[in-house]
């Protein structure tokens, strides 16, 4: 094989290999974002910001109360 | 942003473009001469075409960008009296890791006054913590810490923007590290009352792999050097997230940060443009961020940038179809969606025919002159680039495999992003993995 068949060897499996391997890093990217635990509501919802106050069961009927944690 | 992410139809269509690819390789294999030959010459034609293109690309930009340089050499560095207070606005969102040294970086600035705002985001580890270690007066410099429910980086910048005491915002990102003089330099373009925006300059710090390098290699080619032509038009298509300052009457003009993108920073610079406010483009104005160091995180990144950009033209598409009166705006758009999707999905189909139609039809000695044009080219412009930044020539040999690794891998990446932007898939910002600064090597570079 002469140089030039090399280079051109070289250069064809260059272009293809990194094509085929970018396609499957995106597969893998893809399956790694599949696999990843989904922040549910819920957890969106528990807030560090938010304190929410249960009174305890044997007071009168009392009305709810939040205390936002100011910063 | 809320839309539903469905992995299983972004991996549908990646199915899909892959065997479009394989049928078209097949059906050109079994398909009559006639048609192999002009295949062929399409080929020709096509190789002709992609590198006419390149040099005239390559040319326009260097050439601006060279401008810029020329006339910046010319005027000298500016002093300016005037350096007026300046309000500086880090967003975070678990960056507990790298805060301490940005926040150090932060505090050496050489600029009289200024303030710091940190914007937690909802940080889920320790964030706030180390920034309330940070608050308080450090000598002239007041550091304040916001915190807020998370609802992304716009939100964040937007309530440190509402905090500002100052009509000057200098927006960062709370994993990079500023450079002292960064104020110094870029607040005497803010003397010219048309300009509305300064992008700096972004540097890869840490270089430790190849593919940390070619990702300095590349903001230096790819990002900065644009940057310095379009900024010689006054009209940078994207002030970066890591570094950018912003008149406060040019903020509150386009109502701030959007938080309907994925490119927050090109969504806001492409609405000043459209409002008619210059952006300028400062090379001392130097940030130091880290880059990705492993393929997957590349491709994270990546496609967040190229979606981002792409909802972001598609937000301003009218201006595709208006070249005048406001031509530099309409050559940053241009510009955007041509290296957002045209480019990459061109570049890609481009060498997969070439390599394909070589193979079959024994043109590799074609396609051997065409690699050998495009590396002496790539080799070139490198070259010029990197001695335009001051940086370390040895990143210069990179471009052999620059355009055949690294920009063809990464237009594979920005290929799907275009198909999935194109169906409207669901996405979500995605985090990277941090490395405190102390764990970097500066390796290859001053």
């Amino acid at each position: 094989m002469s140089v030039i068949d090399l280079l051109i060897t070289i250069i064809v499996v260059t272009i293809l290999v990194t094509i085929a391997l970018g396609v499957m890093s995106y597969l893998a990217y893809k399956l790694r974002l599949a696999r990843r635990p989904r922040q549910t509501e819920e957890d969106r919802a528990e807030s560090r910001y938010f304190v929410i106050h249960e009174p305890p069961p044997e007071s009168a009927p009392a009305t709810e109360d939040t205390s936002v944690a100011e910063t | 942003m809320a839309r539903k992410i469905r992995p299983v139809v972004s991996i549908v269509s990646t199915a899909a473009v892959v065997l479009a690819t394989v049928l078209f390789v097949y059906w050109a294999i079994h398909s009559p001469l006639q048609v192999q030959r002009f295949l062929v010459r399409l080929v020709l034609i096509s190789l002709i075409i992609f590198l006419a293109i390149l040099f005239v690309r390559y040319f326009a930009l260097l050439w601006f960008s060279y401008l810029q340089h020329a006339e910046k050499t010319a005027r000298g560095r500016v002093e300016s009296h005037n350096l007026p207070p300046v309000s500086v606005v880090v967003p975070a969102y678990n960056e507990a890791r790298v805060l301490d040294d940005a926040m150090e970086a932060l505090l050496r600035l050489d600029y009289p006054t200024y303030e710091v705002i940190i914007v937690d985001d909802g940080s889920i580890d320790e964030t706030v913590e180390v920034a309330r270690q940070w608050e308080g007066q450090h000598g002239d410099v007041a550091v304040r810490v916001l915190t807020k429910a998370n609802g992304g980086k716009a939100t964040a910048l937007n309530a440190g923007i509402a905090q500002a005491q100052y009509s000057f915002i200098l927006c960062m990102d709370a994993d990079s590290w500023i450079e002292p003089q960064t104020l110094h330099v870029v607040m005497p373009h803010f003397e010219d009352p048309s300009v509305g925006a300064v992008a700096g300059n972004v540097k890869i710090f840490n270089r430790d792999n190849l593919l940390t390098r070619l990702q300095a290699l590349e903001y230096i080619e790819g990002l900065n050097m644009p940057r310095r032509a379009q900024g010689f038009l006054g009209a940078v298509n994207v002030v970066p997230g890591p570094v950018g300052v912003f008149r406060l009457e040019a903020l509150q003009e386009v109502g701030g940060y959007d938080a309907d993108t994925f490119a927050e920073d090109a969504d806001l610079t492409l609405q000043l443009i459209t409002a008619g406010w210059r952006i300028i483009y400062e090379d001392s104005a130097i940030t130091w961020t880290q880059g990705p160091t492993n393929l997957i995180d590349l491709i994270q990144q990546r496609y967040r940038w190229t979606r981002g950009i792409l909802q972001a033209v598609r937000k301003q598409k009218w201006i595709l179809l208006r070249p005048f009166p406001d031509f530099p705006l309409w050559l940053s758009a241009v510009e955007m969606a041509f290296e957002g999707v045209v480019w990459p999905v061109l570049n890609v189909y481009a060498h997969l025919f070439f390599a394909i139609v070589a193979l079959l039809f024994g043109m590799g000695e074609l396609l051997l002159y065409w690699w050998i044009l495009l590396t002496l080219l790539d080799l070139v412009v490198a070259l010029i680039t990197v001695s335009m930044e001051e940086e370390s020539l040895s990143l210069v040999p990179l471009a052999v495999v620059y355009r055949f690794f690294f920009i063809l891998f990464l237009d594979v990446t920005k290929t799907f992003a275009a198909v999935e932007e194109a169906l409207n898939l669901g996405m979500d910002w995605g985090k990277l993995r941090r490395i405190e600064l102390s764990q970097i090597t500066r390796a290859g570079h001053r």
